[in-house]
């Protein structure tokens, strides 16, 4: 998956979700499985809201923490794609059409 | 109190009124071999409260065309629950019934600040004490070795929080150990993760452990989104204001003595 590509992710919203303690739990109703994100993660969630990119949200990440924007941007990727794969994310809806 | 036996103007129905964790049931039906067997399965339930919530078994006469706010099928018996009736359909035995009553409640619980769950609770010193883990954790046995009439439950325990506090309550659905549940309550001592261990000895959990350590042992069955995020508030709350702990656990008597007071 290119995650660097120009489209936004937003969170799935099939999805319930609770941030605790700097980590954040998810349930996934469909097959009752929960999930747990750690600190980078969760920041990253917190930020994702349908109108970001992969790019952008590596950009919030090297600021908000000691990583270089090429870390940042790498890290970010990874998670995206963890999360995708999980049905944590999905891409969102385009607009404009 | 009595069962309520009543027959209604319109049709034989017979009727059966108990309460779980203070949440009134009235469960009307007309099959006198079934009703026989309820009113013997949750005799120590036996409730009037007023305003019981009514639920129609085997009754056919839904409502047409409605959505159901909660829908669950389960072995052939089908739970629907809609604004103004809840019914019970294909329910064969008193079996299917107990399983339809725990998925129901599982959902009616929200509306309570409450939530089942797989674990054994016993009173001690006037407080409830919550095992919880995994089949074979040793949830009987904690029960098995606890004093006679402590036993709230084996199997399945009902928490809610009532004016800011977490009550436990016992239920009528048993596990191994006991033919019945107590129908009463306590203040919640704290929740306990079984281990099997070699010494009897307890951790604290900070909340994100005690919430991971109740999430798999939760009974819920809606697939719906928001429920489970109203769900999870509430076990939330839950993991935060009631203290939890591993408890490491030798299968003996000795275990209460590590145990919080």
């Amino acid at each position: 998956m290119n995650t660097s590509a120009p489209f936004f992710w937003q969170k799935n919203p099939a999805l319930a979700w609770r941030e605790i303690d700097d980590e954040t739990v998810i349930i996934s109703p469909q097959d009752s499985v929960m999930h747990e994100l750690n600190d980078t993660g969760s920041f990253l969630w917190k930020n994702i809201d349908g109108r970001k990119s992969a790019a952008e949200l590596a950009e919030l990440l090297a600021a908000n923490y000691e990583v270089t924007p090429d870390a940042a941007l790498s890290d970010t990727q990874a998670l995206l794609e963890e999360m995708s794969s999980r049905k944590l994310v999905v891409n969102a809806p385009e607009t404009g059409e | 109190m009595n069962a309520t036996v009543a027959t209604s103007g319109r049709d034989s129905r017979q009727q059966f009124e108990l309460s779980i964790g203070s949440v009134p049931l009235r469960l009307q039906m007309t099959d006198a071999q079934l009703f026989g067997a309820v009113s013997a399965r949750y005799a120590a339930f036996t409730d009037a409260a007023e305003q019981p919530i009514a639920i129609d078994l085997n009754d056919g006469a839904t409502a047409q065309g409605a959505l159901a706010d909660f829908g669950y099928e389960f072995e052939g018996a089908v739970l629907r629950a809609f604004s103004n009736q809840i019914c019970f359909d294909a329910v064969r035995n008193q079996y299917a019934l107990d399983s339809l009553l725990r998925i129901f409640l599982s959902w009616k619980l929200l509306g309570h600040n409450g939530f089942l769950l797989h674990a054994a609770t016993v009173i001690r010193n006037k407080k409830a004490y919550i095992f919880t883990g995994r089949s074979g954790a040793g949830k009987s046995t904690v029960a098995s070795l606890a004093p006679e009439g402590s036993v709230l439950t084996d199997e399945i325990s009902l928490l809610r929080r009532e004016d800011g506090i977490w009550r436990a309550y016992g239920t009528p659905f048993w596990g191994e150990f006991r033919a019945a549940g107590s129908n009463t309550s306590a203040p919640v001592a704290g929740i306990f993760r079984l281990l099997q261990a070699a010494e009897n000895r307890v951790e604290s959990l900070r909340p994100m452990a005690t919430l991971r350590t109740i999430l798999p042992n939760v009974l819920f069955f809606s697939a719906e989104a928001e429920t489970n995020r109203q769900l999870l508030e509430i076990l939330n709350q839950a993991a935060k204001e009631i203290a939890g702990y591993n408890l490491s656990f030798r299968k003996d008597r000795a275990f209460w003595e590590v145990l919080p007071t």
